[in-house]
């Protein structure tokens, strides 16, 4: 469903992509490890279309899509959402979901009627709501809600989409245990047919979530396999998960 | 995103009523007036629909007026076109003009966008002012105005045509209540509040913002057009970019983003013209005070003073009503 091939990007001397190959079948689930710095936000940057690589191509469902922009990503079922929240802040939640959908179903540039009054706008955004758990908030604006369930948001606008496949940079960044809690049943409840992708810190989400485990370093893939394997691996440890494993 | 509240729609039904009962009472000066606010309205609401909904703070919209005006007087006085045909090549011209500068201009933003803008009034202004084909800068005159005799209207006479600028004014704001609710609107307003994210999930924003410039232009021109009849002349100075900062000081003194307001601000700006200037000539430095005063109360406006104070009324009651829901629930 989504593929990289030598994917390389360097930022004057600093290398922060290298030569990284990735391949998601349709419906895995990857969680991509690495300390901070390692160039896991880069390369997502990349995979939507926000940066450029500097070598190496992108392909979604067998199409090349290196050279396309972010929005014909987007239309062609690539989603993401940011590891800092990138709301409609003045707006309330259904609206903000309602913008993604109207997007997704070809709304967003009809100039005649209200697209918020459309049955297939109005079906995804209670949809998502209702997969996001959005539903008690959903005529409340951005800025009144909390940091949680903007998170949540974050994740229900991507999904509003109707994306192939969805990128999550670090979706349960910041939010307490509680509500991390929250976002495993969230990611283990959305669609099997769906291919995520995602940034993680959070490692028992992680181990909980992924069906494949991908490990940045410094830019480069230094492991790519099944949890189970991440867990026993030396490596790992050494670079990343030493202070999760001694916990 | 917009919305009509009960105070935007008693607004309008106060202002409607209040420019209607002018037009049927008023003499000739008070129908000059209501003219010139008509026309001014017109064109700030166009100005609202692109700054107060997406960002857009144009200073060429006095210059996109002008082309409206220009394309009518040349259509209609020069080449001899029927004027409803000159009016309605008129407004697709300055449409067109529109769509292609805010294309150019959509990739700008803040203050770069502004400048941008106002090069491209700037470029009309000097092209309006030099081409001997548009009378340079004795302008054009004899501009007829529209034959309605037909069923009946002289709009040669002062209060038919005040009504029928009303008339056109009434449509302007059904068109942008339309466009501003439909996707496209929906999608600009997205673009406003964060068009990284719009962009991320599938929005051709450049586009976006084009469409609904070239659209406010349409109706930028459509107050060119009236303009030209109204005076039967234009000149380059319709163009010039003072038209566009004056409609920018409107729309700020009415309430920027609310589409009413920039109706209330048209209406107090040209009674305080008026009425200053009949003490004295300075009547700009006291608007200029004015809008000192309305910008640094930090109000949205004198209309979005209004709302905030409604709204500020209104929570108390709101919140009681929600207690008492909770405790009957």
């Amino acid at each position: 469903m989504l593929e990289t091939r030598n994917l390389d990007k360097s930022f004057g001397a600093i290398h922060v992509t290298r030569d990284v190959s990735l391949k998601l079948e349709r419906g895995e689930r990857r969680v991509i490890l690495g300390p901070n710095g390692a160039g896991k936000t880069t390369l997502f940057n990349q995979l939507v279309g926000e940066l450029r690589p500097d070598t190496g191509s992108i392909h979604l469902a067998g199409e090349d899509v290196t050279a396309l922009p972010v929005a014909t990503r987007a239309r062609r079922g690539l989603s993401r959402s940011y590891q800092k929240n990138t709301l409609f802040d003045g707006l309330t939640v259904a609206e903000n979901l309602a913008l993604a959908a109207s997007v997704a179903t070809g709304n967003a540039m009809n100039m005649w009627t209200d697209s918020l009054a459309k049955p297939e706008i109005r079906d995804i955004v209670d949809d998502v709501a209702n997969q996001v758990s959005l539903i008690p908030y959903i005529h409340a604006k951005v800025s009144e809600v909390s940091y949680g369930v903007r998170r949540q948001l974050e994740v229900g606008v991507a999904l509003a989409t109707r994306p192939l496949v969805l990128l999550m940079d670090e979706p349960t960044s910041g939010v307490g245990p509680e509500m991390a809690k929250g976002f495993h049943d969230l990611l283990n409840n959305l669609p099997r047919d769906l291919t995520l992708l995602i940034i993680e810190h959070d490692m028992d989400l992680a181990f909980d979530v992924a069906d494949t485990i991908t490990v940045l370093n410094y830019g480069e893939v230094v492991f790519d396999g099944l949890p189970e394997q991440a867990r026993g691996s030396q490596l790992l440890k050494e670079i990343y998960l030493g202070s999760w494993e001694d916990a | 995103m917009f919305r009509h509240t009960p105070l935007r729609y008693a607004t309008l039904a106060v202002l409607a009523a209040g420019m209607f009962a002018a037009a049927m009472t008023a003499e000739y000066f008070g129908l000059e007036i209501l003219t010139e606010i008509a026309i001014l309205a017109i064109l700030v609401l166009a100005l609202d629909m692109v700054a107060g909904f997406g960002g857009m703070v144009s200073l060429c919209h006095g210059a996109l007026m002008g082309v409206g005006a220009y394309a009518y007087a040349v259509l209609a006085a020069k080449a001899g076109l029927a004027p409803p045909v000159a009016m309605a090549a008129a407004i697709a011209i300055s449409g067109a003009c529109s769509w292609v500068i805010g294309a150019i201009c959509a990739r700008s933003h803040g203050i770069y966008f502004i400048m941008a803008t106002l090069a491209f009034g700037q470029m009309a202004y000097s092209y309006a002012f030099d081409s001997a084909a548009l009378g340079g800068d004795d302008g054009v005159s004899g501009i007829p105005r529209l034959d309605l005799s037909a069923i009946g209207i002289d709009l040669n006479d002062g209060q038919s045509f005040a009504l029928f600028c009303l008339l056109a004014l009434a449509a302007a704001y059904g068109a942008a209540v339309i466009i501003l609710r439909s996707g496209l609107g929906r999608s600009l307003t997205g673009i406003m509040h964060n068009e990284q994210r719009m962009r991320a999930v599938g929005l051709v924003t450049w586009r976006v913002k084009a469409d609904v410039f070239g659209l406010s232009g349409m109706i930028a021109g459509l107050a060119g057009v009236l303009a030209a009849q109204h005076i039967m002349f234009v000149s380059p100075g319709l163009l010039a970019w003072t038209v566009s900062g004056e409609a920018l000081v409107v729309v700020i003194l009415g309430g920027l983003g609310t589409l009413v307001g920039p109706l209330v601000g048209a209406v107090l700006f040209v009674l305080l013209k008026h009425e200053i200037s009949n003490v004295t000539p300075y009547w700009h430095l006291v608007v200029g005070v004015i809008l000192v005063a309305v910008v640094m109360s930090r109000a949205n406006g004198v209309f979005g003073w209004i709302e905030a104070r409604v709204a500020r009324w209104q929570a108390p009651r709101v919140i009681s009503s929600r207690k008492e829901q909770v405790k009957n629930a």
